[in-house]
């Protein structure tokens, strides 16, 4: 099986080098965040991924979980190792300290993120659902409720669902028909079935909250009817330990292309009392505030298995010898040469390195924003951080797991027909990266969400966050010699973009068919351009290093990916942009009949 | 017919004041009359009162400060004999016939031969009036009825009796059309003439159903305003402008006026709530609120709205109407839309409409002077009968008939037809007599619609157009939205100078909307600014720029007839052009700063150059330049044509219009009168204070900021506009500068402050609010 090592030089280039990590300890809450804590917490979670987490991580593929009798067990090693993730804190390390979490930056969490989900996806499932419901009672539960549930959930001792999906609803959750009733002590009684719901029922932890959408008796038709409510699984006791069992049940549990490790249930809620989270009525909202975290943390999911991937195939393309180089041999003592010599092998690398390396810069660059928007003392540079995160938040969810399927994709077909079979595990990464692209809005509304909502909003301000930085860094660099290979084909895509921009803006003002049709295409045109400017500023960082202290050869490599970047995978950009401005028709004028 | 160049206006109340106000627009020596207040100091109290408060009052009744020295105050008692001098006697007092014909007996007293007598009465009629008078005054009286407020709405209803001279009609139908800029409709001598008679009906429809069914007053504001074409206001909102006291008494004084089968009776139903709110003082807004209020308690303004069931006021909310939203401009769809609201909004429209045909020969000749007197007096974007048309003459037929409501006659007339039509190009209306006859318009005034029924244009595109307005002229006319300037309008310009030169002799720029423009398109601007395409904007600048430029160095005169809001970019146009003939009601100003920009299509050069050869100021190159800076800087706006040629945005020669119907016609002769030896104007080359003139204009904007009047970013801002108009750092006494280089500077700090977060600021609150953001 492949190995997997947690690219912690890579992350500290990102961290420090590049995001000026160092700073984070500028914003208030955070002054305690030097290097002197983070990097010991980066390397204690490198190990617990690499030595706990990931050997379970095809076993827990071969073995999935198993219903019986409406109890849902984990595979084989899992209850243990959420044992010891949860005693190492890791449950609570970017949780408020008000509830017991340690309140770390986002951009560490995303950087740990990223080690959890390369090393083992369906293993993060289950703390991850139960931070979304940590995120939703925090934002919006009343003193009671959060006094209740944030501590157990902060600890790690219970954990957490988002019940949004039935049968009948999936985008469109105004189609919703799940029921709450109100009782005279102030609870609900929730009925209804709630399909593809992850960690719903599993033997991690005592209890398991679940955060559920549904409708008042009185409620509006439609997306502005639905209210949020905490259901758990044992109502807590006085003394807020597990008490009586609650009306909900696992059903049964999906048989899934990949995280087969990561139960997804469908939960029958049949009376079940829960209480209101937030305004009646206003549960999409509760739900938009996390949406920007929970998208973000699905596209470093994405990038995490972009990451396991590009390890297993490097450490085998330097092992398997078959064949020798075009142009004579490079192992004359050996049978025959590593395939690492051949140039479409260094091609597949190359792409998963220039793909990783980027978007782990583009999710932490995110992150930074998010750190701002959340903890930054200027109430306007609060609300820039906020636009630029809500810009690129369905960026960072669409093109990570876009490219993490890509990448994974490579990795198979490094390994040939060994990719292909289930032993080294290559196979798995791209079964598990798939469910990426669906869940948590899928790719698609990704991309309407960006051509629809974010770009027209306030005649798009939000743009401004990007363009602006970018467009100023273009202009200053443009004189500079070194950086010529770097700046000049992100200028030239960044042209690109911004005329895309125009055009999606004005067609689809007049025809919102025309922004549809260009969004998705649109969107991996943004992505590819903000992937560029961070290569050209990685470059531009790792540059004074080549050749002076680089005795690991870190930085050369560094500049060596980043031309790869510009020049064989940013040309993209052209046939995107062409897509773009080609326009929908030959879409939209299609005869339904002849599909 | 007489020359009116003398009007009295007896009664200084609000209407007599703002009549007299008017007529000292229209360039008038106005007599202003009223009773002796008792025990007050001056005998004259009411008069100069009502004066004075006019002076401060906005709307601005008077269109300059000069207009009002054009007035004299007077009193009843003692100068009477001064109205031997009025070509005009306009009376405005209380609806009373007693006291209103004992007045009439003291006018006839001192009148000249041949003056004119004219009440302002909206509910009584002439025969009343004239009861009892004497032959010579029954000769010279009308009704000629003004709308609130007399200097702008458009509307006079004209009423003549049997014996009114043909004479005395003309006189002031002419002084009214072109020197007030009134459109007259004739009206027969009916209770309420024509537009307060189908308007109380239609207000009073909307509120006893509103208040019968229970309904939310936002709600039908919703439905009774926009899609009707009604102005947003709806009816409870232009009850609390007009003032809820005055219902009871328009209700009752039509109530006893109308004849006993008249359909009004059925809807004048009492609504209690109206007159528990006027008890309690909710008069409107000219008290302490009305159906909507604002409530101050507690230190923040929450607007309120009154519950047409309990009598509470509540939080006002946005609107919510489901029939509104699903049927979009559909009218019909609305009017049968199966909910609450769809059968509110009939039974509201359908009576109304079937009113209004009712009345087609009651109370005028036509269904052309109902539509115009209800376009006109209630701001409906469409009168009953283009309404009708909208929804199917038939459709509304057969409703009324599916209600057991009457048909009108006309509406059967109208079977299987429109009440307009449109034949070889000529605007057609139904008659009567069930034949089409002819719109006809009044001599001189040419309509650029009419134009366009009849020709296809010579140029367009998607924001432009070019017309041939006959005799070798042709009309710019620009279509985009809220007619604001973009690069297709800038394109088709430069096109159309081309045109003109080869195929005509003059060329007018005008258009038919609301507003001339309201300047270029900032939405377009700012999201090209987000996006961070400067070379975008700069080239927009630039082709700006160079258009204007070309325009006014054309070989052909130029004539800008702007009405309405002619701002920033729009301003910049008319700077550009050879002459100018305005729409008195014209609000232009170079508005830049308030969006944190300077002006860049060469209108700080053209200021430039007018105030340094046309303004009266002391010599040197500082006071033009220290006069525009002050002009632009606190992006002032000219009420009015009038106040326009104060500052300079229009020049002394310019022409202005007092008809907004006789512009494009006026404009045109201008431009005909200027093509004999036409020669464009050369470059400009201004004398600027350079360096040390920055620094003073630097100074100045720092004194406001102290004072609390200027905000950091207006400092700023105004930094950048001092920059352009001292003329750059190599501007002095003896160096002149030329306008390339004035351009280069308008453009240079134009493109500095668009990358300022602060101007993008200000932008971005513009669009979203409205709003200028004080940052």
């Amino acid at each position: 099986m492949a190995s997997y090592t947690a690219p912690l030089r890579d992350m500290r280039f990102v961290l420090y080098e590049l995001m000026e990590g160092d700073r984070l300890t500028d914003l208030p809450g955070y002054e305690e965040f030097t290097r002197d804590l983070i990097d010991p917490i980066l390397e204690e979670a490198g190990k617990i991924a690499a030595e706990v987490l990931h050997p379970l991580n095809r076993s827990g593929d071969e073995e999935g979980c198993t219903l019986e009798n409406g109890v849902v067990r984990t595979p084989t090693g899992f209850p243990e190792a959420y044992a010891l993730f949860r005693e190492g804190g890791w449950t609570a390390l970017s949780c408020d300290p008000d509830y017991g979490g340690q309140g770390a930056p986002h951009m560490v969490d995303t950087l740990i993120s990223e080690m959890i989900c390369s090393a083992n996806l369906s293993f993060g499932m289950y703390p991850g659902l139960s931070h979304g419901a940590y995120a939703a009672l925090r934002h919006h539960g009343t003193h009671e409720l959060k006094d209740t549930f944030l501590p157990k959930l902060v600890d790690g001792t219970w954990s957490g669902t988002m019940c949004l999906t039935e049968p009948q609803c999936g985008t469109d959750l105004g189609l919703l028909r799940t029921k709450a009733d109100p009782q005279d002590d102030g609870s609900y009684r929730l009925t209804g079935t709630k399909i593809f719901i992850s960690a719903g029922e599993h033997d991690l932890t005592e209890n398991i909250v679940h955060l559920v959408l549904a409708r008042l008796p009185d409620a509006p038709k439609g997306i502005k009817g639905i209210s949020l409510f905490v259901v758990p699984k044992y109502v807590p006791d006085d003394n807020g330990g597990v008490g009586a069992r609650n009306g909900v049940q696992c059903a049964s549990i999906e048989h899934k292309m990949g995280i087969k490790a990561s139960s997804t249930c469908v939960l029958n809620f049949d009376d079940a009392t829960g209480w209101l989270v937030g305004a009646p009525h206003k549960g999409m909202r509760a739900m938009f505030t996390m949406m920007n975290a929970a998208r973000l943390a699905v596209g470093v999911q994405g990038l995490g298995l972009a990451e396991a991937s590009y390890q297993g195939a490097v450490e085998y393309a330097r092992e398997r010898v078959q064949g020798r180089a075009l142009t004579g041999a490079k192992a004359p003592d050996k049978a025959a040469d590593p395939i690492l010599v051949h140039p479409d092998v260094r091609r597949m690398l190359l792409t998963q390195r220039a793909t990783v390396e980027g978007c782990r810069a583009l999710a932490a660059w995110v992150a930074r924003a998010l750190d701002e928007q959340t903890r930054h003392p200027d109430p306007v540079q609060r609300q820039e951080a906020e636009d630029f995160v809500a810009l690129m938040t369905p960026i960072v969810k669409a093109l990570l797991t876009d490219m993490g399927f890509e990448t994974t994709n490579h990795g198979v077909q490094v390994f040939g027909g060994h990719g292909y079979i289930r032993e080294h595990g290559m196979e798995q990464y791209v079964r598990d990266a798939r469910i990426a692209q669906i869940y948590e809005g899928t790719n698609g509304i990704q991309a309407l969400d960006l051509v629809g909502r974010k770009l027209p909003a306030n005649a798009g301000r939000s743009l401004r966050f990007f363009f602006h930085p970018v467009s100023a860094y273009i202009e200053a660099k443009m004189e500079v010699d070194a950086l010529a290979p770097f700046v000049m084909p992100l200028a030239k895509a960044f042209t690109r973009l911004q005329q895309a921009t125009a055009q999606v803006a004005r067609t689809g003002m007049a025809n919102p068919d025309e922004a549809g049709a260009a969004a998705s295409d649109y969107l991996r045109l943004f992505g590819l351009t903000a992937l560029a400017y961070l290569w050209t500023r990685m470059a531009e960082v790792a540059l004074p290093h080549v050749g002076t202290d680089d005795p690991d050869g870190f930085y050369a490599a560094k500049v060596a990916t980043a031309r790869f970047f510009m020049e064989r995978m940013l040309p993209q950009s052209g046939a995107l942009f062409s897509q773009v401005m080609a326009g929908g028709e030959s879409m939209m004028a299609f005869d339904d009949a002849a599909f | 017919m007489t020359d009116i160049k003398t009007v009295a206006v007896l009664g200084a109340g609000v209407m007599g004041a703002g009549i007299a106000a008017h007529a000292a627009n229209a360039g008038a020596r106005v007599l202003l009359l009223d009773i002796v207040p008792k025990g007050a100091s001056s005998r004259n109290a009411l008069a100069e009162g009502a004066v004075a408060r006019m002076l401060k009052a906005d709307p601005a009744p008077f269109m300059g400060k000069a207009a009002a020295k054009n007035i004299t105050c007077g009193n009843l008692e003692d100068d009477l004999s001064a109205l031997a001098e009025a070509d005009w006697i306009i009376e405005a007092v209380i609806e009373r016939p007693d006291i209103k014909r004992a007045l009439y007996e003291k006018v006839e007293a001192v009148r000249k031969d041949g003056s004119v007598v004219s009440s302002n009465t909206s509910t009584l009629p002439l025969a009343t009036l004239i009861e009892g008078l004497p032959e010579r005054f029954a000769r010279d009286f009308l009704i000629a009825h003004f709308f609130n407020p007399p200097r702008y709405m458009r509307l006079l209803e004209l009423v003549t009796g049997p014996k009114t001279r043909s004479e005395a009609a003309a006189s002031v139908e002419h002084f009214a059309d072109h020197h007030l800029g009134k459109s007259v409709v004739h009206c027969k001598d009916t209770p309420s003439f024509i537009a307060n008679r189908l308007g109380v009906f239609w207000s009073q429809s909307a509120v006893v159903e509103a208040f019968e069914r229970g309904l939310d007053i936002e709600d039908v504001d919703a439905i009774i305003g926009r899609p009707m074409g009604v102005p947003k206001t709806g009816v409870f909102g232009l009850l609390d402008l007009v003032g809820l006291d005055l219902i009871p008494h328009v209700n009752a004084s039509l109530a006893d006026s109308l004849p006993k089968g008249d359909p009004f009776h059925t809807i004048n139903r009492p609504v209690p709530l109206i007159g528990d709110l006027i008890a309690d003082g909710y008069t409107g807004r000219k008290g302490k609120g009305g159906f909507y209020r604002l409530n101050r308690a507690g230190g923040s303004k929450v607007k309120e709205a009154i519950d047409l069931t309990s009598g509470l006021f509540r939080p006002a909310r946005k609107a919510d109407v489901p029939a509104v939203k699903e049927s979009g401009k559909d009218l019909r769809a609305l009017l049968s839309h199966d909910s609450p609201h769809g059968a509110y909004a009939w039974a509201v429209m359908g009576p109304t409409l079937a009113y209004a045909a009712s009345l087609v020969g009651v109370v005028a000749d036509d269904i052309v002077a109902i539509d115009e007197a209800m376009r006109l007096g209630y701001a409906w974007k469409q009168g009953p009968f283009e309404l009708i048309d909208r929804i199917g003459a038939d459709w509304l037929a057969e409703r009324l008939a599916a209600d057991g409501h009457p048909v009108p006659e006309i509406l059967k007339t109208a079977a299987g037809r429109t009440f307009y039509r449109v034949d070889a190009g000529q605007l057609e209306y139904l008659g009567l007599d069930g034949a089409y006859h002819p719109v006809e318009r009044p001599e001189g005034v040419l309509l650029l619609e009419d134009v366009k029924r009849a020709a296809k244009p010579v140029l367009r595109n998607g924001s432009a157009a070019l017309w041939d307005i006959g005799d070798g002229v042709a009309c710019f006319e620009f279509t985009s939205k809220m007619n604001s300037m973009d690069p297709d309008i800038m394109d088709l310009l430069g096109k159309a100078i081309r045109r003109v030169k080869r195929d005509f002799k003059a060329l007018v720029i005008h258009n038919e909307g609301t507003n001339f423009s309201v300047g270029a398109n900032l939405g377009l601007a700012l999201f090209a600014a987000n996006i961070a395409a400067w070379s975008e904007i700069e080239s927009l600048v630039e082709q700006g720029q160079e258009t204007y430029r070309a325009l006014r160095t054309a070989p052909f005169p130029v004539v800008a007839a702007p009405s309405g809001m002619a701002l920033g970019g729009g301003c910049e146009i008319v700077l550009h052009c050879d002459a100018v003939q305005a729409h008195a009601e014209t609000y232009i100003g170079l508005v830049e700063c308030g969006v944190g920009l300077v002006p860049a299509w060469g209108g700080c050069t053209e200021m430039l150059h007018r105030w340094s050869t046309l303004g009266r100021l002391p010599k040197g190159p500082m006071p033009a330049a220290a006069t525009v800076f002050e002009t632009i800087s606190t992006a002032t706006v000219a009420k009015s044509a009038a106040e326009a040629k104060e500052r300079l945005f229009l020049r002394p020669h310019d022409g202005i219009t007092m008809n907004r119907a006789r512009l494009l016609a006026d404009a045109k002769a201008r431009a005909l009168a200027m093509v004999e030896g036409y020669t464009p104007p050369g470059p400009r080359e201004i004398v600027l204070p350079g360096p040390s003139g920055r620094t003073a204009m630097g100074m100045a904007v720092q004194g406001f900021r102290k004072t609390g009047k200027a905000t950091p970013y207006d400092e700023i801002v105004a930094g950048a506009l001092a920059a352009v108009l001292s003329g750059g750092d190599d501007a002095d006494v003896l160096a002149p500068v030329g306008e390339d280089t004035l351009l280069e500077l308008e453009r240079t700090h134009f493109m500095r402050l668009v990358r300022t977060p602060g101007t993008l600021a200000r932008v971005e609150s513009m669009l979203m609010t409205g709003k200028p953001l004080r940052n």
